[in-house]
């Protein structure tokens, strides 16, 4: 966001805090695209995103008055964004956490670069979105925090509720589970095309 | 070996670990560390092959996270709705005048001048199912008629809902063609015979009508036989010969001398039964008097202000009287709500059960036969503003406000993203209440046009069902909406700053504040309807207002969803 930018969104705050309906249109139509996208990325299901699109504009409405200007709104959008999501996914967490349950004390080998190579060699936007649908709730949203928002360590620590020093662990983990989920593509792709054949 | 080689790499056979690639990668690693790492990866191929695989999963997996695959949904792209508030009330207001209008034109005019005209023939569904139905000619006709409307509805629904293919407003379309269709269909021919007189009619005693007889006049007198059923309507009306079907009677007062093979069912000021009524006895009057010397076969529902029956009523009494007397024989139970009190004569002879709610003990004079003892349920009348504020009454009202909290819990869990928003569009008071007024005059209208057809009875009648669940759900967000409002005014006042930024909202979930918002809103709503006489219409101008907002929302969210499929 170059200067100019960021002056108009300070002023289109600072309107949208005295309660200028138009100027929080504005910032709502500004923003409600990137938080769609980052809810349909974090929660399992569509109408789960919308709703949360929905509440967490809610939410930064009734906090605006409490948002720090010094630093960047973006930033804190996807903070509160990020809590929320987090908070609708810990109350569906106690069924998910016995599927997943063994999955943070499985071993984590050194991959291989030209196993890896070979298993990202032709893979679509699409086959990710996908793997990424497959994971644990944690290890999905702290890929998203990290390269979705671009959140720092102590942002998605903070976020999740782990300590700093585990989220470069929760990292490696979910790439690992990534990489899972997309080999598992791979096979049911080959099976069933060996069942066409 | 450095310190790098030492912590590092040591255990993956001298290259360095993954997680420090991935960190080195990121610009996490300390630059000593991160040297240490540059320079061994250009003497390791394996390690500089594995940073370009891990960029390379990193830049797949950031562009598939942002990639924009999918449009978002045209609601959420609409933005906030402006406030119009000022032209909604007025266009809401207006619409749901010209709605009104328009069924007092279309519908209920018509067929009153249907009904002045007396020409049954060339009737439509509407006028058939009043006329041949449960208003007229009893449940059992009803119950025969909805059973083949059910039957006929249930197959027409099933292959609409099996015709996937047909796209919702299609479908509606269709609905709709046949709907209009049904109402449209003109039925058989009722035979009938109709006498419309400005003053008097009497129909001589030697005279005998093969047909149904409708007869309004000043005077009317029956005197004759009518081999069918009665229809008559004026100021001083007696039937003093024989009726071989029902009577169906609304006017000043109705003395019935002779005998009637049916049932009565009338709507008038004064009701008084001189003579023989072989079936049930339905009446809303002012006053109901059956004499000694009548005679009810069946059993008799009376809805009366003061109502005094002395003859004979072969199986049960239900009503809801302001003053009862029972002086006479009842052969079946008697289920009675007083609002003044309830006297049982000397004559009386009760052989079935006898329940009685009213506001004092009943007077049961000595010589009455009462085979069981009589069940007295003492109720205070409600106007009392001892009773308001009574023990009992504030234990009602906290069971009504827990009901209340209840539901709002189970609707807020359901659909809390819907929940919200109604309460958010309930900040929009006068396009609320103006829409709510409007679809709660709207809603059952339609409702029962529904059920007038063949196609539309399930819809009806499942439309009905939730305009019900509905209109008791209204209160729960117009209380969410002022507990809300208060909470947010007593913040205020205090100054309070809430929540700071680093904690954010994970310790306030909007769930949690909306629970709290629900709870208080609901205890002031029922603490308003306490108010003698103001609380009751403030009460409805909540309900009506979370009505409208509750219409306003879910129909945003079928616009929006429509939007968003169509894009």
């Amino acid at each position: 966001m170059n200067a100019s930018e960021q002056q108009k969104l300070a002023d289109l705050l600072a309107r949208a805090r005295t309660g200028s309906l138009e100027a929080w249109g504005e910032l709502y139509r500004e923003f409600a695209a990137p938080i769609f996208r980052f809810c349909r990325r974090s929660l399992p299901a569509r109408e789960d995103a919308e709703d949360a699109t929905t509440e967490i504009f809610m939410k930064v409405r009734e906090k605006l008055g409490q948002y720090d200007s010094s630093r960047p709104f973006q930033a804190w959008l996807y903070k509160v964004a990020a809590n929320h999501c987090w908070d609708m996914l810990r109350r569906r967490r106690i069924r998910q956490d016995l599927e997943t349950e063994g999955v943070e004390e499985m071993p984590l080998e050194h991959p291989d670069p030209s196993q890896l190579d070979r298993l990202l060699e032709e893979r679509s936007s699409q086959d990710m979105r996908e793997a990424l649908a497959k994971l644990p709730s944690r290890s999905r949203m702290a890929l998203v925090l990290r390269y979705y928002t671009e959140m720092s360590y102590d942002e998605i620590a903070e976020s999740l509720g782990v300590r700093r020093n585990f989220v470069g662990v929760v990292l490696l983990r979910a790439r690992h589970q990534l990489r899972e989920a997309l080999a598992g593509q791979s096979n049911s792709q080959g099976a069933a095309a060996g069942r066409g054949q | 070996m450095s310190h790098f080689d030492r912590e590092i790499r040591g255990h993956n056979e001298g290259h360095v670990d993954e997680m420090s690639c991935l960190q080195y990668l990121e610009g996490l690693l300390e630059r000593p560390r991160a040297l240490e790492l540059s320079a061994h990866t250009e003497q390791c191929a394996d390690c500089r092959a594995l940073l370009r695989t891990l960029e390379r999963e990193t830049k797949l997996l950031s562009f598939a996270l942002r990639e924009q695959e999918e449009p978002v949904p045209a609601r959420l792209l609409a933005g906030p709705a402006r406030e119009r508030t000022p032209w909604g009330w007025i266009v809401s207001f207006g619409l749901a005048a010209s709605g009104a209008y328009w069924v007092w034109t279309s519908i209920i005019d018509p067929w009153q001048a249907q009904m002045a005209q007396a020409g049954f023939g060339g009737s439509d569904l509407l006028s058939t199912l009043f006329i041949q139905g449960a208003l007229l000619k009893g449940w059992d006709t009803m119950w025969t008629m909805v059973q083949a409307l059910a039957v006929v509805s249930l197959g027409l629904v099933g292959f609409l809902l099996l015709r996937r293919t047909l796209r919702r407003w299609n479908t509606i379309a269709l609905m709709m063609t046949v709907i209009v269709a049904a109402l449209a269909l003109p039925l058989g021919v009722s035979a009938i015979e109709c006498h419309r007189s400005d003053t008097n009619y009497t129909l001589p005693a030697d005279r005998v009508v093969k047909d149904d007889l409708l007869v309004t006049g000043q005077t009317v007198r029956i005197d004759g036989t009518v081999d069918g059923d009665l229809f008559i309507f004026g100021q001083n009306l007696t039937v003093n010969g024989h009726v071989t079907g029902d009577v169906i009677s609304a006017g000043s007062m109705l003395t019935i001398n002779g005998t009637v093979d049916g049932s009565v069912r009338a709507s008038l000021g004064v009701l008084n039964i001189h003579g023989k009524v072989g079936k049930n006895v339905m009446s809303f009057s002012g006053t109901i008097l059956t004499e000694s010397q009548s005679e009810i076969g069946w059993g008799a529902t009376l809805y009366s202000g003061d109502a005094t029956l002395e003859g004979r009523i072969g199986r049960g009494i239900t009503g809801r009287m302001g003053h009862a007397s029972l002086d006479g024989f009842v052969g079946g139970d008697v289920s009675i709500k007083a609002k003044d009190s309830f006297d049982v004569g000397p004559q009386a002879q009760l052989l079935g059960k006898v329940q009685y709610t009213g506001p004092s003990q009943p007077s049961v004079a000595v010589g009455a036969k009462i085979a069981n003892p009589i069940d007295v349920n003492i109720e205070a009348k409600t106007s009392n503003p001892d009773y308001i504020f009574s023990g009992m009454s504030l234990w009602h009202k906290l069971l009504f406000w827990g009901a209340s909290f209840i539901f709002g819990l189970v609707l807020l869990f359901i659909a809390p993203g819907f929940f919200n928003e109604t309460v958010q569009t309930a900040d929009r008071f006068g396009v609320s209440l103006g829409v709510g007024a409007l679809v709660m005059i709207a809603t059952p209208v339609l409702a029962f046009i529904a059920c007038l057809t063949v196609v539309g009875l399930g819809i009806g009648i499942s439309t009905a069902l939730l305009y019900i669940i509905a209109i008791y759900g209204s209160k729960v967000f117009f209380a969410a909406w002022l507990g809300r409002g208060i909470f947010n005014w007593g913040r205020s006042k205090a100054g309070s700053s809430g929540p700071s930024e680093h904690q954010s909202f994970r310790t306030v979930t909007a769930s949690g504040a909306m629970v709290g918002h629900m709870a208080l809103g609901l205890v002031i709503l029922y603490v308003i309807r306490m108010v003698p006489y103001v609380g009751i219409w403030l009460a409805v101008m909540g309900a009506v207002w979370g009505f409208g907002a509750m219409s306003i929302t879910l129909f945003d969210r079928m616009r929006h969803g429509s939007a968003a499929i169509a894009a």
